[in-house]
């Protein structure tokens, strides 16, 4: 392992004692290296590594999963954050959430954010390990975790991954274009003044699907940054389609824009202050989950929100 | 979208800077309506209001602007000044039209030195042929002003009484104008009233890419006057990240000793600054 090239590794483990061995040992070793740790993990892993790891864990940063993955990307904020505070120093991060509770479209998000990880974190001084209940967790869900790591962690040693995919391979394999279903609401947004417009059809209907105000309002900012992006850097003509699909509510932008489409665009926000550059990153911060897509007939980006649970059922899962 | 009831009104949203408009009508209280309404969108793009009238026309204008422009604030700032027509204009007549043209750019520099983007005037005209004349040279005085105006930057309203015009005039002042300036326009999507003590701006409503460069302009007029500028955002309730980064880029542009205040930012602005990062040293949020 060199020390400018990151490591993202998957650990598949069937119980505490393992988990705690091989989660607290790479962290141990780590801060043994003078490295940084950070652990983003349901409070259940938490309270296992701090049991585990006794003294050591005053120098680690621990993250509730709820937070580091509320939405998910902003677990991407979270290292990037962490590595703001000590530049040039090396990171071990333990990275994990609760995947049983995700819809569909936030679990097409986490095999984008998995795989995105690979590349846009390459040549960041960190080594990422994401480790993966084997005993519990469903086959699709193990497959995340199989195909998106460059090496697997076993008793304590990196191995190479023989199932580890191409991760713009992956990207690209997940950018399908879904189309606004025909009972979609549709808004012409082609001129500046009709975004406020746009806004207002959001707050309207975000409102009747029962959303909280600040949700509704983070949808607005989000809605607005990927309709101003289409409106001076897309092409004309430029839609907002709203509808719901399944358990999520869609805010879906549609503009004539044919140019290529970066796979890791607002993955992490612009280094340098800009004028533009915020509209995606800030998207994937406010929306819980956003497909980005291109067909024929121009960019389609879609923001998913969580709609309202109904009441007495938690099963939101298509 | 013209809501007015003229069919060829400006759009008072969009005017160009030193468009040149004008109004006809018998009845006072309607051209009244139309003074409000130029005065009333004026005030909210931030530029400086002159209003030449009566002491009776200016009362009855302030009683019909718009809840938010609180009119006692825009005469104290100094955004609204009401004037007579012999204080704008005089009471002899001039010896040449250069003399006016004077008088127009020395009130534009006044304005850009008090703080603000733009001077926009209402006027009065009924005064105008008594001063001048004639009605050949009321037209010429018209049409020297398109021009000037135009050179300027600073839009107008000349508003007519109706009653005092014969038909054949008014159609030929009506075209040394740009368009009729209509009785009601849409409600802006945000105001950007000067604020003196502390000095500033108070921002009502939602700034995004269709009025955020006019706001840059509204700010900078201010800080190129006092680099100290205070924004009231407490009625803001929504910007954009565009917005933001032209205000961070407003701070980074300021002397050292300057600064700029963000008063009572709404949550939904103090998220997207902390989201996006595009604070500045001499921009900070209060409280």
């Amino acid at each position: 392992m060199t020390s400018s090239v990151a490591t993202h590794t998957g650990l598949f483990y069937d119980s505490d004692a393992q988990y705690t061995r091989e989660a607290g040992g790479f962290l141990r070793k780590g801060l043994e290296l003078g490295h940084r740790a950070l652990v983003i993990a349901p409070p259940r892993q938490v309270d296992l590594l701090r049991a585990a790891l006794g003294r050591d864990t005053d120098e680690i940063a621990f993250v509730d999963d709820g937070i580091g993955y509320t939405p998910q990307w902003n677990a991407y904020r979270v290292l990037l954050d962490f590595a703001n505070e000590a530049p040039g120093v090396r990171l071990r991060v333990v990275a994990e959430q609760t995947l049983t509770g995700r819809v569909p479209a936030e679990l097409l998000d986490y095999r984008r954010l998995e795989a995105a990880v690979n590349v846009v974190f390459a040549d960041f001084p960190v080594d990422v390990l994401c480790p993966y209940d084997a005993g519990a967790l469903p086959a699709h869900l193990l497959a995340i975790g199989r195909h998106n790591h460059a090496t697997v962690l076993t008793d304590g040693d990196l191995a190479p991954n023989s199932g580890y995919d191409d991760p713009l391979a992956v990207l690209a394999d997940l950018s399908g274009v879904v189309q606004p279903p025909p009972d979609a609401t549709t808004m012409d947004c082609s001129s500046p003044t009709h975004i406020a417009e746009a806004r207002r059809l959001v707050h309207t209907r975000g409102a009747e699907a029962g959303l909280a105000p600040d949700v509704v309002a983070n949808v607005g900012l989000a809605v607005t940054e990927v309709l101003t992006n289409a409106l001076l850097h897309g092409a004309p003509p430029a839609h907002l389609h709203v509808y719901d699909e399944g358990p999520t509510w869609v805010c879906h932008v549609h503009d004539g824009g044919r140019g290529s489409l970066d796979p890791l665009a607002g993955m992490v926000p612009p280094t340098e202050p800009s004028d533009h550059g915020y509209g995606l990153w800030l998207a994937r911060q406010l929306c819980t989950a956003v497909d980005v897509g291109k067909d024929r007939s121009g960019t389609h980006v879609r923001l998913h929100t969580r709609r309202a649970a109904p009441p007495g059922g938690s099963d939101l899962r298509a | 979208m013209s809501p007015g009831p003229y069919h060829q009104a400006a759009d008072l949203s969009s005017l160009e800077p030193g468009t040149h408009l004008c109004a006809f009508d018998r009845d006072d209280s309607r051209l009244a309506r139309v003074a409000a309404n130029f005065i009333d969108q004026g005030l909210s793009a931030g530029a400086q209001l002159l209003y030449v009238a009566t002491d009776d026309q200016a009362d009855a204008l302030l009683g019909r602007l718009r809840a938010h422009v609180h009119a006692p604030d825009a005469l104290a700032t100094g955004q609204l000044v009401i004037r007579s027509f012999a204080d704008a204009y005089g009471t002899r007549r001039p010896d040449d039209l250069g003399a006016v043209a004077d008088g127009f750019r020395a009130a534009a520099e006044q304005s850009r030195k008090d703080g603000f983007p733009a001077l926009r005037v209402a006027a009065r005209m009924d005064d105008l042929a008594p001063l001048l004349g004639s009605t050949e040279e009321v037209l010429r005085w018209e049409r020297m002003a398109t021009g000037l105006q135009h050179d300027l930057g600073v839009t107008s309203v000349c508003l007519y009484d109706a009653d005092r015009l014969e038909a054949e005039h008014q159609a030929l002042l009506a075209v040394e104008h740009a368009g009729l300036c209509p009785e009601r326009s849409k409600a802006p999507l945000a105001s950007f009233l000067a604020v003196d003590e502390p000095w500033g701006l108070r921002i009502r409503g939602e700034v995004d890419v269709s009025n955020r460069d006019l706001l840059q302009r509204v700010l900078e007029s201010r800080a190129a006057v006092m680099p100290r500028v205070r924004l009231d955002l407490e009625r803001l309730t929504f910007a954009d990240i565009g917005t933001l980064s032209r205000l961070s880029a407003v701070a980074a542009g300021l002397p050292d000793d300057g600064w700029l205040v963000l008063d009572r930012a709404p949550d939904v602005v103090r998220r997207a600054l902390d989201l996006c990062g595009l604070g500045h040293e001499r921009m900070r949020l209060e409280p």
